[in-house]
């Protein structure tokens, strides 16, 4: 087969900025290939980064959410914590009791995404009916989740699960890790979402514009409310992959992913502001900010230059994102004078 | 008339709240309401209250500061490294150091927010990261413990400036920290009530650009802002030393949004421009206690982070909801004039 390289050039990005994520996502992949020309892209270590990013990943998918229709959610990672203790502990329970695994597992299954579905109305409702801003409602939920979460553990960890439970967080299925394969079927829908339904729509233009939404004749309330319900979901469907990958849970666990999160997302192009954000966008961000990690793992640098790293990553994008802007104002402001200029001789 | 207007403030109810936990807690354990609780309690909430006030004045100018904490820490573990290091063990050169950093640390903040006009939220959590990361990969990572601390950072935690006896002969006292935090109340009520960079802080808090068109120089105002912030952290930095006797580069980080909570109890207001100093006191007391003493009702210390989201939700839930009724009760008023 040969690769059409004049087609591949002419092809224009829906969202002008992915070109240049795009250019970042390969440039990172190609450095890291030179870097480690015998380790990176050996199949076994990017079977590993596929099954690492998932939990990661969809906090990162329920934040692009939030922040769509210009909000935040701080409390994902709470909830994640919540929903995954009590898991935990009715896998826990069932273990012990000798209860069938396959019935143990759905129960918890069941019992994630309910307590998930009952997190997000909480947020939503504050966020839509008390009119307490987000960042304020979900940093009380916060402590509200991770406290529950807390009191329920008293602090302990929880492990001991069925064995048929680990292979959602460590199976494979034709070389494909299964965490992998449940975020590639999340990330489809939460696109189908945003770019197929009325909610979606509606979603953009909250975050745009919350006043002409609502002259639109837009509930803001209910698309608030489906918004941080579906953000609890996808922070339950994270909780489960990571109880299943570690085979305990512990509150507090993963609260550093909730920099990672906004980091990704808004690398990923979405606007603190609201209104913009994109599946593809995010997904580069998450393979770039993954390809890096794992790089910078593999030559033995420590977590705290990672830290370092990903903080001095954030800043440097939004500072880029910044001049270019200016840059592109500063070319459109002079063309027009000269067109002026021109009209005018 | 007063007592009406006094209820406009969300300040009221959380004192309220406070005195009936008080009294609560009074009930099922004497011990709490005794001066030696009292001033132990101050002792150990001065430097939240320090740090509070930092965060405080960012959130009147329109932003939030989750990176305080941090700044905080790194002052902290830099200047008692230094002084290991130097052997110039002197209480002052530990404060001047914290406190440099601070400024400098702050500083960077007030470049990416007023420079780059970039969200404060993302700016300071990208900062906090950079911050800590940087100082634990290039400063260090082990901690310093009570043996290895400079002598004078010791003496300076122990100094009380009233000593009260207790009966069998032994005293307790007022720490010198309730000294350091009286005076930094005033230098910042000063501040925000008596020069013209004060009144510009709640003017980018309430419009930005309307304060720009007013005439506030508003780069030079943010700068201001994120540098004090930092310096206050600075000094907590070395505050937090003191009291516990150790110095983990881990400690602090993490505990910004507790000190965000109580700001916001006290009535400032997150979107910017308005609150007030003795509201942000009321609400660091609130979540003193509430951190402090559950264990003094027999509630296991497990249940700190529950109470402390629930009285924010509720202290916010009373704000905003006031604000909506307010609002809609004004609507009415309009149409009966029409």
């Amino acid at each position: 087969m040969k690769l059409n390289i004049s087609k591949l050039t002419q092809y224009k990005f829906k969202e002008p900025k992915n070109k240049y994520l795009f250019i970042i996502m390969l440039l990172s992949i190609i450095i890291m290939t030179i870097l480690l020309p015998t380790s990176f892209l050996r199949g076994s270590n990017i079977q590993s980064m596929a099954s690492q990013f998932p939990e990661f990943g969809f906090l990162a998918l329920a934040m692009m959410l939030a922040m769509i229709t210009g909000g935040i959610d701080l409390s994902v990672v709470a909830a994640a914590n919540f929903t995954g203790v009590v898991a935990a502990v009715i896998l826990n329970s069932a273990n012990t009791a000798g209860m069938p695994a396959g019935t143990a597992i759905f129960l918890s299954i069941i019992a994630v995404l309910g307590i998930a579905v009952l997190c997000g109305l909480f947020n939503g409702m504050m966020i839509a009916f008390v009119g307490v801003p987000p960042i304020l409602a979900t940093l009380g939920t916060q402590g509200l989740f991770l406290g529950l979460a807390t009191v329920i553990t008293k602090g302990y960890s929880i492990g001991g699960f069925p064995d048929a439970f680990m292979t959602i967080g460590n199976g494979v299925v034709l070389g494909i890790p299964i965490p992998f394969i449940l975020f590639v079927i999340g990330a489809v829908l939460v696109a189908l979402l945003l770019n197929r339904t009325k909610q979606g729509f509606n979603m953009y233009m909250l975050g745009t514009n919350p006043t002409v939404s609502r002259y639109s004749g837009v509930d803001n309330s209910k698309v608030i409310i489906k918004t941080y319900i579906v953000t609890a979901l996808l922070a339950g469907v994270a909780s489960i992959i990571m109880i299943s990958r570690a085979n305990s849970m512990r509150p507090g666990y993963g609260s550093a992913y909730l920099l990672q999160a906004i980091l990704v997302v808004v690398l990923g192009g979405a606007d603190p502001d609201g209104g913009f954000g994109n599946i593809p966008g995010l997904l580069m961000a998450i393979i770039t900010l993954q390809v890096t990690q794992s790089g910078l793992n593999i030559m033995a640098f420590s977590p705290f230059f990672r830290k370092f790293m990903w903080g001095f990553a954030l800043l440097l994008v939004m500072a880029i994102n910044f001049i270019a802007q200016q840059y592109g104002d500063y070319k459109r402001v002079k063309r027009m004078k000269e067109q002026v200029a021109a009209t005018a001789s | 008339m007063k007592i009406k207007q006094l209820f406009r403030h969300s300040e009221t109810y959380v004192l309220f709240i406070v005195i009936l936990f008080s009294a609560f807690v009074t009930a099922i354990n004497p011990a709490f309401l005794t001066l030696e609780n009292l001033f132990d309690l101050l002792r150990s909430s001065s430097g939240t209250a320090i740090l509070a006030i930092g965060i405080f004045l960012v959130l009147i100018s329109g932003g939030v500061d989750v990176s305080c904490t941090t700044i905080a820490i790194v002052g902290q573990y830099i200047s008692v490294n230094v002084l290991i290091a130097t052997g110039f063990d002197n209480i002052w050169f530990a404060f001047a150091i914290s406190m440099l950093l601070g400024v400098t640390l702050g500083a960077i903040n007030a470049v990416f927010v007023s420079l780059f006009k970039l969200p404060t939220l993302i700016v300071t959590l990208g900062t906090s990261s950079l911050y800590h990361g940087a100082m634990l990969e290039f400063v260090g990572t082990k901690a310093v413990n009570v043996g290895g601390l400079p002598q004078s950072i010791k003496d300076f935690g122990a100094f009380n400036v009233l000593n009260v006896s207790r009966p069998d002969g032994s005293t307790f006292g007022l720490s010198v920290f309730f000294v350091i935090l009286v005076v930094i109340i005033l230098v910042t009520w000063f501040i925000l009530k008596f020069t013209m960079i004060g009144r510009g802080i709640f003017a980018i808090g309430g419009n930005l650009e309307a304060a720009k068109r007013a005439g506030f120089n508003t780069r030079r105002i943010q700068f201001f802002v994120y540098m004090y912030a930092g310096l206050l952290a600075g000094i907590m930095g070395v505050m937090h030393l003191s009291l516990i006797r150790y110095s983990n580069p881990n400690y602090l980080v993490g505990t910004e949004l507790s000190v965000i909570a109580a700001v916001v109890l006290g009535g400032a207001r997150i979107s910017g421009g308005s609150g007030t100093i003795t509201g942000t006191m009321i609400g660091v007391i609130l979540i003193t206690i509430l951190e402090k003493n559950l264990i003094m009702i027999g509630l296991s210390s497990y249940w700190q982070q529950f109470f402390v989201g629930l009285v924010l939700l509720i202290g916010v839930s009373i704000t905003y909801l006031q604000a909506k009724f307010q609002d809609s009760g004004r609507r009415i008023i309009v149409k009966e004039e029409e």
